[in-house]
């Protein structure tokens, strides 16, 4: 009969301590597939997608393992890191540069990776450049996730071709030359293109890194590394000086750029420039824009012929915190977001270079031959690296401030003595920034 | 008529044409960025990236507005930046009622003290002081929740002062006397007397902090971290970083923001317009 | 039985003997007074007294939010900022954009409410239309002033380009910059500021205007000379709120400065900016409150010196 129980009568006490017991046995079993949630967030909103669909795939071999993922722009991204990490209410699972994750190394909030990962990281898939630019005081940190720079030159092969000029620039006098015929005016004396897309105004970092490319190529560089570990700016020379006259002389003598024209990727995918200096994430932008662009990429051009060309690295890594709640399950997501076929997913989806050297290009080349600079550069490229420091950040966005304005400056133009003065006052305050940081040294 | 009173008359009718015609030019003036605003909202971006532009778009489309929802959560910024004002506001409405009827209609020990207290920090702004409050909610691990967003909308110096003006001026000491009189405490009459009598001052209060608070960007994008916790501005501006250069999604976005204020505005008009102008006169 | 007045409870320095009964109900009182203003009182001690406090406790340390070490570095934060070029170009600009959004509009928004003062359906719609701006958040219309500014597109050029001139790089030339932001700073307060004057106006007594007339006074001698010394107070109202409110500019700073495109840069680096880039940039909390109290000290001089000024005015 409905309600009672097999010998007839209604359920008794010693009935509901037998379901309690056996609830509770139940309950005791640890659980297998528990469900497991990370926080991933990103400072790079177009790689969303992709985490979306690694984690997609990681979630098939892994039930119970659910994903929130946030984005948001870098220096947000870098901001809220920054607020959210020490107080423990931050992601489990964050990719950051360097010049963030230092400060939290520093102060504990990142552990040093796990053994196994320490061994994975050294076994072969990252070459040793790689590898020890995210190691500090010995011990690693994080995985290498994506290649943030190899900045090159873009140049629109239709351009080039209706100026009859033969081929890309391989030193700046050829560019500059390129530059020249390649501009274009309107009626009323308004560049409609320009010869290059130069940065002369925006995020302050982004418009110091451009700067540092003239000044690797002239053969300085913003700060430099003393032989006992101290720093002090690298600019206040020849180097500095010809980098900051390049850029006048740009907008102000060669006219090949000018602030108000439409820059960047945007201008270069629309057609509103003929060169750019820029990271490989542009051909994705190129893809989805205006896929019949002719277009090339090569490395940047060396500052005269017999000098050498120089290409700029800077890895960036991906972090589980150091009070994520869930670090085993984080750091395997990790490895499998690292991997060598999630890497060539991110640099198919979003431009942006895996740092691995173990993945096979030539499909990609194959469809997108314009990666050939990024992913195989020449053989005879000079690298140098992002200085990985705390103040760093504030040492290229001061940069930037003093160069919006020079560079419109026309007290400059043709005034080498004013150069010189400017480029001594910018290596003041950014060797000021360095004492203030207890950095600084010429030893 | 003599002519020189006919002459007079016809200045005085050029002079009203002229005026008329400033006017009109000034109005134009501060309706253009909503309408311009507007019409883009509707155009595709072949429209937008054109010179000379059209003012109004040729091949008008929903796109913009369609790919605006697909691209961020606008219901949940919207309702984020309701929530938070409403809130904002009944604090807001309510402590200022309080402390403006006690410091206008009482006298105790240390009136004088706490009142200039007020005083004296009011006209401090808010970004001079929103750092020690960031670090303490850091401290207190409250980054990235709704308390924090909505903690320094609480009280507002303004509130207080507006209120403790009405109370002290619209409401005679008489009829509190009264009250007590018959016996009643101060409770009962504060709830039955004087905060029935300040109905206008309190709706002067809510609507002026309902406008701020829906507002307020610099805090919440200190700490609101992740997008759930986002109000319409922040989320405005978030959004702006990704499509820079798309103006046509742009305006959709600052045009659905900017609608639910001039709702509200055009419903309330006169009311808001005299409840601000109040709050000039007896501040 | 009747009741004196000396049963009131409102608390007067009792003479000497007075009964018990009269304390117990002052402390009665005292008490509800106390219990009611606690709550209030301690939210805002938390949110801003203590805070107040702590800025300016704060700039006397070297102070890295994440940091451990934080040592006292007594008054190295203002020597620092006195000699930072970053700080000089804010608070020239900022004060520049601060000065002239309180001149323009003031001076603007007097004859406005003037004409409007007279009651009339035209007056209303007017009013209206004027003060919609105010209402509009700030958000949403910078990005619209941002693409109003667009050089090779924006519709101001386009305008401007229908008389004749030539195209001005509004956020991207160095000079005009701030005046782009001034121009939009203009647009959004006059409406408030008109409805403020049309008020107090209106609040003006007609007998005086009347007896003016009556003196043989037209319309702009009553302007000058009744109407606006019975403004004075609201004039110094309006005067103060424009100033604190224009000197704390942000909002249309930020979001406009975002992007690598047409983004002016120093231009328009004004003092809150600089206070959120130290804090919240690279995190220099010492430094930034360095900046913060002396934004407040700033504000707290420009409002004494317009007390000040029509303080003395009114005695004269």
């Amino acid at each position: 009969m409905p309600g009672k129980s097999p010998s007839g009568r209604a359920l008794g006490r010693r009935d509901a301590l037998a379901l309690g017991g056996a609830a509770a046995a139940v309950a005791a079993i640890p659980a297998a597939h528990a469900d497991t949630k990370l926080t991933v967030w990103t400072g790079y909103p177009e790689i969303q997608p992709v985490y979306q669909a690694v984690a997609a795939e990681y979630a098939k071999t892994h039930p119970g393992v659910t994903f929130d993922f946030f984005s948001s722009q870098l220096r947000q991204a870098e901001q809220k890191l920054t607020a959210a990490v020490p107080t423990g209410t931050g992601p489990d699972v964050y990719d950051i540069g360097t010049n963030i994750s230092v400060n939290f190394i520093e102060n504990g909030l990142i552990d040093p990776n796990p053994p196994e990962i320490d061994a994975y990281m050294k076994s072969g898939p990252w070459d040793k450049f790689t590898v020890d630019f995210l190691t500090v005081d010995g011990k690693t940190y994080g995985l290498p996730f994506l290649e943030g720079s190899r900045a090159s030159l873009y140049w629109n092969k239709t351009y080039f071709k209706e100026a009859g000029i033969a081929g890309p620039p391989a030193t700046f006098p050829e560019l500059i030359e390129a530059a020249k015929k390649l501009v274009k005016f309107d009626s009323q004396g308004r560049m409609t293109r320009s010869g290059i897309s130069l940065r002369l105004s925006g995020q302050g970092s982004g418009i110091g890194e451009k700067f540092r490319y003239l000044l690797a190529a002239t053969g300085g560089s913003a700060i430099e590394q003393t032989p006992s570990g101290k720093w002090h700016n690298g600019y206040d020379n020849q180097s500095g000086r010809d980098s900051l006259a390049f850029y006048v002389d740009a907008v102000q003598t060669w006219h090949i750029d000018d602030p108000k024209v439409l820059h960047d990727a945007d201008a270069f995918a629309t057609g509103a420039t003929a060169m750019l200096f820029r990271e490989s994430w542009v051909i994705g932008e190129i893809q989805s824009k205006n896929p019949n662009l002719d277009y090339g990429v090569v490395p940047i051009p060396a500052w005269k012929a017999g000098m050498p060309r120089y290409m700029m690295l800077q890895p960036e890594g991906v972090y589980v915190s150091g009070q994520s709640s869930n670090k085993k399950v984080a750091w395997d997501f990790v490895k499998f977001l690292t991997n060598p076929q999630n890497g060539l997913r991110l640099t198919e989806v979003t431009g942006w270079l895996s740092p691995r050297t173990d993945i096979d290009w030539k499909p990609l080349l194959a469809k997108t031959p314009q990666f050939k600079t990024f992913v195989e550069p020449p053989a005879d490229i000079q690298y140098y690296v992002e200085p990985v420091l705390p103040p760093w950040d504030e040492i290229e966005t001061r940069m930037a401030d003093r160069l919006t304005a020079a560079y419109v400056d026309p007290s400059l133009k043709g005034n080498p003595q004013n150069i010189a003065a400017t480029i001594h006052s910018m290596a003041q305050q950014t060797d000021q920034i360095l004492k203030d940081a207890n950095l600084y040294g010429t030893a | 008529m003599r002519p020189w009173s006919q002459h007079r008359r016809l200045r005085r009718r050029l002079g009203a044409l002229v005026i008329h015609a400033i006017l009109m030019l000034g109005a134009l003036f501060m309706l253009l960025p909503m309408l311009w605003m507007l019409s883009t909202s509707f155009k595709p971006p072949p429209e937008t990236a054109v010179w000379p532009p059209h003012l109004l778009p040729r091949a008008a489309t929903l796109d913009n507005y369609r790919g605006l929802f697909s691209a961020i959560p606008f219901p949940r910024f919207f309702g984020n930046s309701v929530f938070i004002s409403l809130v904002s506001t009944a604090s807001v409405v309510i402590t200022s009622m309080i402390a403006g009827a006690v410091f206008a209609k009482y006298r105790f020990p240390g009136r004088t003290v706490l009142f200039m207290l007020v005083l004296a920090t009011a006209i401090v702004p808010f970004e001079a002081y929103m750092i020690p409050l960031y670090i303490e909610l850091v401290r207190m691990h409250w980054i990235n929740t709704y308390q924090a967003i909505i903690l320094p909308t609480l009280v507002m110096s303004f509130g207080i002062f507006l209120l403790r003006q009405h109370v002290a001026s619209a409401i005679p000491d008489e009829l509190l006397e009264a009250a007590r009189v018959d016996g009643a405490s101060e409770w009962w009459t504060f709830r039955r007397v004087l905060v029935p009598l300040s109905g206008s001052a309190m709706a002067a209060v809510g609507i002026f902090a309902f406008i701020q608070a829906w507002a307020a960007f610099i805090w919440p994008l200190l700490v609101a971290n992740t997008d759930h916790l986002f109000n319409l501005e922040v989320g405005l501006t978030a959004f702006q970083f990704r499509f820079s250069t798309d103006y046509g999604k742009l305006m959709a976005g600052s045009t659905l923001s900017t609608l639910p204020m001039l709702i509200v505005f055009l419903l309330l008009r006169r009311r808001i317009i005299e409840n601000m102008a109040l709050t000039g006169l007896k501040g | 039985m009747s009741v004196s007045l000396l049963d009131r409870p409102l608390p007067r320095p009792l003479p000497q003997g007075e009964g018990r009964r009269r304390i117990a109900r002052h402390a009665k009182l005292w008490l509800w007074c106390y219990a009611m203003l606690l709550p209030v009182m301690v939210i805002y001690a938390y949110v801003r007294i203590w805070p107040i406090i702590r800025s300016f406790v704060l700039s006397f340390y070297n102070w890295r939010l994440i940091a451990r070490v934080r040592p006292f570095v007594g008054l190295a934060n203002y020597e620092h900022m006195l000699g930072d070029q970053n700080f000089q170009i804010a608070i020239w600009n900022t004060t520049v954009y601060s000065l002239s959004i309180v001149l323009i509009s003031t001076i603007l928004a007097l004859p406005l409410a003037v004409l409007l003062a007279r009651r009339s359906k035209m007056s209303a719609v007017y009013q209206t239309i004027y003060f919609l701006p105010v209402i509009t958040p700030l958000v949403p219309m910078s990005i619209a002033w941002k693409w109003i500014y667009d050089y090779n597109y924006g519709i101001l050029n386009y305008v401007l380009s229908l008389v004749g001139i030539r195209p001005i790089a509004w956020l991207t030339d160095a000079h005009i910059a701030l005046w782009a932001l001034i121009i939009m700073g203009v647009w959004k307060i006059l409406g408030y500021n008109m409805v403020i004057f049309l008020v107090g106006i209106r609040n003006i007594p007609a007998t005086y205007l009347e007896a003016a007339s009556l003196d043989g006074a037209g319309e702009m001698r009553k302007f000058w000379y009744v109407t606006l010394p019975l403004l004075r107070p609201i004039l110094l109202y309006v005067l103060v709120t424009a100033t604190i409110n224009s000197y704390t500019v942000f909002t249309q700073v930020y979001v406009m400065t975002l992007g690598s495109q047409d983004a002016p840069g120093q231009a328009v680096r004004v003092l809150v900016y600089d206070i959120y880039q130290n804090g919240f940039e690279f995190f220099r909390m010492g430094y930034a409150s360095a900046e913060a109290v002396t934004l407040t000290l700033i504000v707290l001089g420009f409002t004494l010196i317009q007390f000040r000024a029509f303080r003395e005015r009114e005695t004269t």
